[in-house]
């Protein structure tokens, strides 16, 4: 009996890993490529900007904040390195800086607004997700911008026969994972989100927190489309539209709690991993065009829901009995 | 070396205009329990928050070994050795008891962010078992009950080395295993020569543990003596500043025979296990148990709040399956929660609002239903008028411009104008200040008169002794004894309370 | 703080507090769209025309009628990001309903072709009721979606956001895989006189069905109990739940008529632009959401008014319209929409602060 309930709690506490087991297993029976070596380092190529700006939402989502400019600080940070190498020729490392630094700059701006003048992250980012992509059309046009092969070459690059993307999302995971675990700074990223009054009452800065977490998000915004510029080698007026979507749904589906306080960098790459497995896999199992992003919807659906309803499972689980039936009378 | 650890003089402090303290002087020796009582508004936070940093005093200077001492903000007060251990617990729960021992000084590794914890496990550990606690550093402040949290509370005031140390309210949220065991390590600390200011409203606690006594009123100090010479009845009429003739209304109610509500064998595993009670009318029903009892449970089972897995509930004989609060209403219940900000009030709606919000489905007759604005302001007005509750004009200003008995006075209100059966109060004179608590008294002895039901819930038992017709006895999760308002005598209520010791030794 | 009558109203007020009250005012950002209006008369003295009032007018009916419903969800504290594809879905399912003809090389494709279109249309081509028809069943599906929307939020405590961005993501690529993201063309003449037409000659058909919607909106939030209900649930979920507010259904009544409102919207943009377009709503969100927190609306729920959303809506069209006048490009637009909803939402903070200094002020007697 107790250990039936041990064994349930233990299923709950770990569907991000269950789901996403399952998920790989289905697609492994359906389709035998999907198992390769090849697709399955393909996976983690093509999820690793997603996964870093996962990891810098996931920051945001610590303290119960929101980020949705992130797709634009992409498209803004490619695009700005991308005509400073291409019309001004400046080298490619100062190119990519160039980029980083428009992107801390939004992130500057986010903070700004959020600390400074008290404004809902949610409006804040909107405004800046708007008013982003805006500027990044006006820089370009609206045209497409051209990367030079200084940057597409880095993109094809290997370190240790690993793609060099992979080892990038790789390191920002694992400082990521120790910058919270390990830094007072990342502990009291948690203890914001746990109670930012309590916080402030403990003597930690928030606002100190709040300006950190926001200037990571886009900086990690800014690499993230860097990266995933560097594999296509065009940044389009689309370019980034929506991946703040897929971000925070990859930090959701690692376990990050919306209301704050909770989430893992490990559940997070899991979950940016997971989309684009269930991408991948799609296409291999030669579905349907169209109907691949119903699936992913509707599997991440799944996941939501099941996350929603271990949360509630898990606090009557642990709910504390005031009762002591050993102490009970007759 | 002056002969007080910490001297206050001339303190004053006004918010807005409004004096909160006014010349307030007194020194804490060392290895003494200094215990600061009043009602709530008489400035004992407002003190407190200015010995700990969080407030500055407008005039008035503070002394710490003779030294001035004047923190400006909480860090201060910590650095010069002064720990607050809070009210309401102070931790974040998703982080382990090491993480919110060091939340804002880490040690790490020299010359790295990097957090060292084995230099911090070991001093954990220590304060930790100077409080008893048998749980490792690294345990998720989540998965502690809540006695155990206000453990870690002292043991994180105690990784400081402390030489003063501020409780306010310790017991509040604990059993009273916990609560004994915290007496114990409080006279621990003692004994190692710490300084302590103890504030709580249990005057019994006060005078176990004090070494002297202070009563603050309306922001001054009223009384000041060694606790040898203070009686309980003392401590009162120095905070209410009159003699207390008579602290509740003669009763004027008759209870009938007929039964509003019953309950048969109500169990819920981890709960309550087997309730059987009634409610007749015109009756008041006490319910007296230590926190933890299961009381407030029981009474939300029965409002249809929480689940329960066995035994009915019967209202006027009807037995009323699958309740929730709508049934419940429907069935004339009214419930008063003991956490009037969290659940009975929306403080940001207009006093209107809030008293109209149960009742106003009723009153509004149309299929649509469409409010029925006139009568709305007929009926809520006339609310204000029973009650007599002391507002700013309803039908603009909101709840939270009220006071605390006010407030509560709402809450019953917006019940009374569903015209209920059955009332249940939980805790109704928590917070507010004694002249209200009379009129709180007044209008449930009222209501029975009337003919309702009332079912009080209450930790405070010279409440219950003063206003019930029965008193039920609760204690882990059952009912452990009922006694008739001519057997009311606190010292054999008290013992069935706190059986479950006596039973466990044995 | 007494129980008498506060002593100013009868005072006279100085120009100071005139301005004061004003910035105070719930109807404050309608103050701000009159001043707006009135200075940007001089340099385009084109915008009192009545072609461009009408044009305004035109843009304002959709937008305010999908802001109705998105309030209805804001009030709870929630947000419904899945309405732009609500937009999206209905226009499909209304016009592929009723077009006269498909192309069959190009819709052959579609789930839909052969059961239910075929190269004469869909089923109710020529019908005598089709665009009555097709509207209903606009309003029924955005319902519906409504519905399961609410559902997940109530019923499983689910976080509005995701559930609402999941069903967004599903809708948006569900509609285009109905028509293999190609518009619905042929719909008949009727149709386009919601977006364009007038009854009589002076009322649009757009802004009929808009301000029903709208009054009944209206009419649920301050008359009926209903109205009370969601800003309870709003305000404060536990004290509603203990006061017998039945929250699951408030819940999921909020989420449907927000549906229902997408719906209503999507059959006006599509009248407008006389098809039916899978990707109808995309970007809408920002002026959604926007109109409705410019009026005032709290994202932390339970503050908001209809008429609030009203004026944000006015506001936002107006101002969008003044900036096309002055010829500005679509990226510079764009830069000061986002900019307009920081410096909104900054106002509104520095409002709040300030009315609650001067209450405190009040009730210190200073």
């Amino acid at each position: 009996m107790r250990s039936k309930e041990d064994i349930s709690k233990l299923l709950l506490k770990n569907i991000p890993i269950l789901l996403f087991v399952l998920v790989f297993v289905i697609f492994g029976i359906f389709s035998p490529k999907f198992l390769s070596m090849a697709s399955f380092s393909n996976i983690i190529l093509n999820s690793s900007y997603v996964g870093i700006i996962g990891i810098g939402i996931m920051f945001v989502l610590l303290t119960a904040g929101i980020d949705l400019s992130v797709g634009s600080v992409m498209y803004l940070a490619s695009a700005s390195t991308g005509l400073l190498i291409a019309n001004y020729h400046v080298p490619t490392v100062v190119g990519v800086l160039g980029g980083i630094a428009v992107a801390l700059l939004v992130g500057l701006i986010n903070a700004f607004c959020i600390i400074k003048l008290e404004i809902l992250p949610f409006v804040t980012t909107l405004g800046t997700m708007t008013a982003g992509r805006a500027v990044g059309t006006w820089m370009t046009h609206s045209e497409s911008v051209n990367l030079p092969k200084t940057i597409t070459s880095l993109g094809s690059q290997k370190v240790l026969g690993i793609p060099m993307a992979i080892v990038l999302f790789l390191l920002i995971a694992v400082i990521a994972a120790v910058f919270l675990s390990k830094t007072q700074l990342g502990r009291q990223i948690y203890a914001v989100g746990n109670d930012p009054e309590e916080a402030r009452k403990a003597g930690i800065n928030n606002k100190k927190i709040l300006f950190t977490i926001y200037m990571l998000c886009a900086l990690l915004a800014g690499i993230g489309g860097i990266i995933s510029v560097a594999q296509i080698g065009i940044v389009n007026a689309a370019f980034g539209k929506g991946e703040e979507f897929n971000a925070i749904a990859a930090a959701v589906l690692g376990g990050t709690s919306l209301a704050g306080g909770s989430g893992k960098v490990s559940g997070t790459v899991l979950g940016a991993v997971m989309i684009q497995m269930i991408q991948s896999g799609l296409v291999y199992m030669q579905v349907d065009m169209y109907i691949q992003p119903l699936i992913s919807a509707g599997i991440i659906f799944i996941a939501v829901f099941l996350d929603s309803i271990r949360a509630r499972y898990m606090a009557k689980a642990e709910a504390r009995n005031i009762r002591n039936e050993n102490l009970a009378n007759g | 070396m002056s002969e007080y650890v910490l001297k206050l003089e001339h303190i004053a402090k006004s918010f807005f205009g409004i004096a909160a303290l006014k010349d307030v002087n007194f020194g804490l020796r060392q290895g003494e329990l200094l215990s600061l009582i009043g009602e709530n508004g008489a400035g004992k936070s407002t003190l407190m928050n200015i010995v700990s940093g969080v407030l500055r005093q407008d005039s008035g200077s503070l002394y710490l070994n003779g030294e001035p001492y004047q923190p400006v903000k909480p860090s201060d007060a910590t650095d010069a050795g002064i720990a607050f251990i809070h009210q309401e617990l102070n931790l974040f729960t998703n982080l382990s008891i090491l993480d919110n021992v060091y939340i804002n000084s880490f040690k790490k590794y020299p010359g790295t962010p990097i957090i060292k914890k084995s230099a911090m496990a070991a001093r954990v550990k220590e304060v930790l078992e100077a409080v008893d606690l048998k749980v490792p550093p690294e345990t998720i402040v989540e998965k502690l009950s809540p006695g155990e949290r206000q453990l870690v509370e002292i043991a994180k005031a105690l990784s400081s080395d402390p030489k003063i140390l501020i409780f306010d309210e310790p017991t509040t949220s604990l059993t009273t295993r916990e609560t004994e065991k915290l007496f114990a390590i409080i006279e621990r600390l003692k004994e190692e020569g710490k300084s302590i200011i103890y504030i709580s409203h249990i005057l019994a606690d006060v005078q176990k543990l004090s070494d002297q006594i202070i009563v603050l009123r309306d922001g001054q100090i009223t009384d000041n003596d060694k606790k040898e010479n203070f009686t309980i009845q003392r401590m009162i009429s120095s905070m209410i500043g009159r003699e207390i003739n008579q602290l509740y209304p003669d009763k004027t109610n008759h209870p009938s025979g007929e039964k509003v509500l019953e309950l048969k064998d109500i169990s819920q595993s981890g709960i309550v296990h087997k309730i059987n009670m009634d409610v007749c009318k015109g009756e008041v029903v006490g319910m007296f148990g230590l926190m933890g009892s299961g009381r407030s449970e029981l009474a939300r089972i029965v409002y249809g709040l929480d689940p329960h897995e066995s035994g009915e509930i019967r209202v006027h004989g009807k037995e009323i399956r699958g309740i929730t609060p709508q049934k419940a209403i429907q069935n004339k219940m009214a419930f008063v929660t003991e956490n009037r900000r969290e659940e009975g009030l929306f403080m940001e709606f207009t006093i209107m609002d809030n008293l109209s919000l149960v009742s106003v489905p009723e009153k509004a007759k149309t299929k649509l239903k469409i409010v029925n604005n006139d009568s709305v302001k007929e009926s809520t007005q006339g609310m204000v008028g029973t009650l007599k509750i002391k507002c700013p004009p309803i039908e603009k200003n909101p709840a939270k411009s009220m006071s605390g008995g006010n407030q509560q006075k709402v809450v019953i209100g917006k019940w009374l104008l569903t015209e209920p059966e059955l009332l249940i109060v939980d805790e109704p004179t928590r917070g507010i200040d004694v002249g209200a608590k009379y009129e709180v008294y007044s209008i449930i002895n009222q209501l029975a008169s009337e003919g309702k039901g009332i079912w009080v819930i209450s930790s405070e038992l010279e409440e219950l002794m003063g206003i019930c017709d029965r008193i039920i006895v609760m204690g882990n999760g059952e009912i452990r004894g009922e006694l008739l308002r001519e057997e009311f005598d606190k010292e054999s209520i008290m013992k069935a309370a706190f059986n479950q010791n006596g039973k466990e030794e044995a | 703080m007494g129980v008498l009558p506060k002593k100013t109203q009868t005072k006279k007020k100085n120009p100071k507090q005139i301005v004061q009250s004003m910035f105070l005012s719930e109807y404050f950002i309608f103050y701000l769209t009159v001043i707006c209006f009135v200075c940007v008369i001089p340099f385009v003295p084109k915008i009192i025309t009545r072609s461009n009032l009408l044009n305004v007018m035109s843009n304002l009916w959709p937008l305010l009628v999908v802001a109705v419903g998105q309030t209805f969800v804001l009030l709870l504290g929630g947000i419904d990001l899945s309405q732009v594809s609500i937009i999206g879905v209905t226009s499909v399912i209304g016009t592929v309903l009723m077009s006269d003809s498909f192309n069959e090389g190009i819709f052959s494709k579609t789930p839909l072709w052969g059961w239910l279109i075929g190269p004469d249309g869909g089923p109710l081509a020529g019908s005598s009721m089709a665009i009555p028809i097709c509207i209903l069943v606009m309003l029924l599906v955005g319902t519906l979606i409504g519905i399961f929307n609410g559902f997940f939020v109530a019923q499983f405590k689910m976080p509005p956001f995701m559930v609402t961005l999941v069903t967004q993501m599903f809708l948006l690529s569900f509609a285009i895989f109905l028509t293999q993201s190609r518009n619905v063309m042929g719909l008949p003449d009727g149709f386009k006189e919601l977006g364009k037409g007038y009854l009589g000659g002076i009322i649009p058909y757009a802004a009929i069905l808009t301000l029903v919607i709208t009054v009944i909106g209206y009419f649920i939030l301050s008359k009926l109990v209903l109205g009370k209900w969601i800003y309870a649930t709003g305000a404060n979920e536990t004290a509603s739940l203990v006061s017998g507010v039945p929250i699951k259904k408030v819940t999921i009544f909020c989420y449907a008529f927000s549906g229902f409102c997408a719906a209503a919207g999507s059959a006006i943009y599509s009248a407008r632009l006389n098809m039916g377009r899978p990707t109808l709503g995309e970007d809408l969100t920002m002026d959604i959401v926007g109109a409705a927190v410019l009026g005032g609306t709290s994202l932390l729920g339970g503050k908001g008014k209809v008429t609030w959303t009203f004026f944000g809506v006015l506001f936002y069209t107006i101002l969008f319209n003044a900036l096309n006048l002055f010829n500005l490009s679509y990226y510079t637009i764009n830069i000061v929409k986002g900019f307009v909803i920081l410096v909104a939402a900054c106002l509104d903070v520095v409002r709040t602060k300030l009315a609650v200094k001067i209450s405190v002020q009040d009730e210190a007697g200073v």
